[in-house]
């Protein structure tokens, strides 16, 4: 089994992706089945936001993998030869 | 037919229910709910793919196999190499 520092970040991801998918499943598929005066809504933001807000984190994870990309080649580039 | 015409036509088949059913398209007057639930549904399915990767990756992280004397037996055999080879004159 794998050690320590390993064994807690990799633990604390599985909760935290099982965590996410039930709060997204309930708000997507549950909550419009429930009446809208119960007190379950009161967890939940208006239900625009579970569009907007995975497209946001979609186009945050694509800004993040671009400079991440231009990082590694701007650090690798090498100036050409003069002959 | 090739895998690729395969799935594209299933993809595309699930797409013309999913646009029937959001959009009220042939006028069969769904109850509110069922539409409301049906819209999201190709952003939700991606979501929840997205969680099952980031689950199966902290998963395999948690219960990799490592093996520590391995490791350090190797690191050990690394250095006692470099020595080696730095004594037979190849810059290391």
């Amino acid at each position: 089994m794998a050690t320590g520092v390993d064994q807690a970040v990799g633990m604390s991801l599985v909760v935290f992706s099982l965590l996410l998918f039930t709060y997204y499943s309930v708000w997507v598929i549950v909550l419009p089945f429930v009446d809208s005066d119960h007190v379950l809504h009161k967890f939940f933001l208006p239900r625009e936001y579970s569009v907007i807000l995975p497209g946001i984190a979609a186009v945050i994870l694509l800004l993040c993998i671009g400079a991440f990309t231009a990082v590694v080649i701007w650090k690798n580039r090498k100036p050409k030869k003069v002959d | 037919m090739t895998k690729l015409l395969q799935w594209l036509f299933g993809v595309s088949l699930l797409g013309a229910v999913w646009a029937l059913v959001s959009f009220d398209l042939l006028d069969l007057s769904l109850p509110q709910t069922y539409r409301e639930v049906a819209w999201p549904m190709p952003l939700y399915l991606l979501v929840s793919f997205g969680c099952y990767s980031l689950a199966t990756v902290g998963y395999r992280v948690a219960t990799f196999n490592d093996c520590e004397a391995a490791a350090k037996e190797l690191q050990e055999q690394i250095k006692e190499a470099k020595e080696d080879l730095r004594k037979k004159g190849l810059k290391v």
